[in-house]
């Protein structure tokens, strides 16, 4: 692998956003995924390999170790946060056709329920991984779901909630969907779900981490 | 230290009680915030504890940190096994938490916040420029939230101890099946909204860093701590905490 994405593998991994970031200690005055991106792309190295052996490969180890709890929210959150400065460099790529993410994932809490720390988890997550994501924010009902579908054929639709009340809404939604767009993936996640819900709410995954809905999403995209 | 006691009198002409709080009389301790966060005191490593201390330092300036309740009477012969009857409303709580309230006389209903100043700051912060930083206000507007419910339950522990009476542990919509529709009905013993905090339509509390619920209060309640083993939310941060 390119010594260069090697390193922004290793500051998304580690959190590291730019040169001046005084996060992690271990990498103090070294460049950061901001100025490696840079400098990967001013090299000439293809945008598409920046995405998918530079950024991926760090995120990925950090959904990994999120999982075996070897790291907790914040570090995912510096981690998060320098994969969304590299990929502000690779958006003239996207936007050109040069880089290409693996799919689209449209993301939201559903009706009755605010709670968003873990849909943005799981949100910042499956972009790191290559994804396209449509965040609709918290209270979100049928309809905004089916609405950004329609913009977004094909994408696999994802609804988290936290409150065991909101289940009932989870369960409606999902079928709402279905009924409107058949083909449609839905995958559900949050505290009080658990596969057998999935199962009965005619959901197509049921992840218990960010890392396992990127699993999920690799599997329908490869 | 401040402290602000107001009597509220709303359009029934009966009376609820609002104090509002500073960020230092609830003593929140930095040590459950780190374990919130994910940590402990010695594996806590920078830049976290420097984000940690200058949210603690920003929160003194606080000044929306506010709790409220009300106390109504039961009435018996409507309430069910997983129903309550307070005034002409019935609140559908679920049998756990009825069960909870078995005996119980009186319902002191409850709204306590952080203020909309840390639920905003958090949430601008979480979505731009810093989401650390904000993830950390989170938190801690998350503790605010259940300090004022502290106080406030331990306001009415102490005065219903006085009269003989007990208190339950509190309970809120949105868990134990308790469905959160029936904010509405608890924030209209209030005139609709408390402390400053109002309801979407879809039961939400804002600003975000609220809770709201009821304890129940007789001669005969038992306090109980959470049951764990009841509730469906298995990564529920205060699990096993109780």
């Amino acid at each position: 692998m390119n010594e260069l994405l090697n390193k922004l593998s290793n500051c998304i991994e580690f959190g590291k956003i730019n040169k001046a970031a005084p996060f992690p200690p271990q990498m103090k005055g070294e460049d950061g995924a901001d100025e490696i991106t840079r400098q990967a792309l001013d090299e000439g190295v293809n945008a598409q390999d920046v995405l998918t052996e530079g950024l991926m490969p760090g995120m990925e180890r950090v959904g990994v170790k999120f999982r075996e709890n070897k790291v907790f929210v914040p570090q995912v959150l510096m981690s998060a946060k320098a994969m969304s400065t590299a990929m502000v460099h690779l958006k003239p790529y996207f936007d050109s056709g040069a880089a290409k993410q693996k799919g689209t994932f449209i993301i939201g809490t559903v009706l009755g329920d605010l709670h968003d720390i873990g849909k943005n988890l799981v949100a910042m997550m499956v972009e790191g991984n290559g994804y396209k994501v449509i965040d609709l924010g918290t209270d979100v009902d049928t309809e905004k779901y089916l609405n950004a579908l329609n913009e977004n054929p094909g994408a696999v639709v994802g609804l988290s909630a936290l409150l065991t009340t909101t289940m009932a809404n989870m369960e409606r939604i999902t079928k709402e969907i279905k009924a409107a767009a058949p083909n449609t993936l839905v995958a559900v996640g949050g505290a009080p779900v658990n596969e057998e819900f999935s199962k009965k709410i005619g959901a197509d995954n049921y992840s218990s981490d960010p890392q396992a809905i990127v699993e999920f999403l690799n599997t329908k995209t490869a | 230290m401040k402290r602000i006691f107001s009597l509220c009198l709303t359009n029934t002409a009966k009376m609820n009680i609002e104090r509002s709080f500073t960020f230092e009389e609830l003593e929140i301790d930095p040590k459950e915030i780190i374990a919130t966060l994910g940590y402990t005191e010695d594996s806590f490593f920078e830049p976290f504890p420097t984000y940690l201390a200058q949210a603690f330092e920003c929160c003194k300036q606080l000044n929306d940190i506010k709790g409220a309740y009300r106390i109504l009477k039961m009435d018996e012969f409507c309430s069910d096994k997983k129903k309550i009857c307070v005034q002409d409303l019935q609140f559908n709580v679920g049998r756990t938490i009825r069960k909870e309230l078995n005996g119980a006389e009186n319902i002191a209903f409850f709204v306590c916040t952080a203020g909309a100043e840390i639920s905003q700051l958090a949430d601008k912060l979480l979505k731009g420029e810093d989401p650390v930083l904000g993830y950390v206000y989170d938190v801690i507007g998350s503790a605010i939230a259940e300090a004022v419910g502290d106080k406030i339950q331990a306001t009415i522990s102490l005065s219903e101890q006085k009269a003989g009476r007990k208190i339950t542990n509190r309970y809120s919509p949105g868990y134990c099946h308790w469905n959160v529709t029936d904010q509405h009905k608890l924030f209209s013993l209030f005139g609709g909204t408390a402390c400053g905090v109002k309801l979407t339509p879809s039961s939400l509390m804002h600003p975000v860093k609220s809770i709201s619920g009821l304890i129940g209060i007789g001669e005969n309640v038992e306090f109980n701590d959470y049951q764990c083993n009841l509730c469906q939310l298995e990564n529920c941060v205060y699990r096993d905490k109780h």
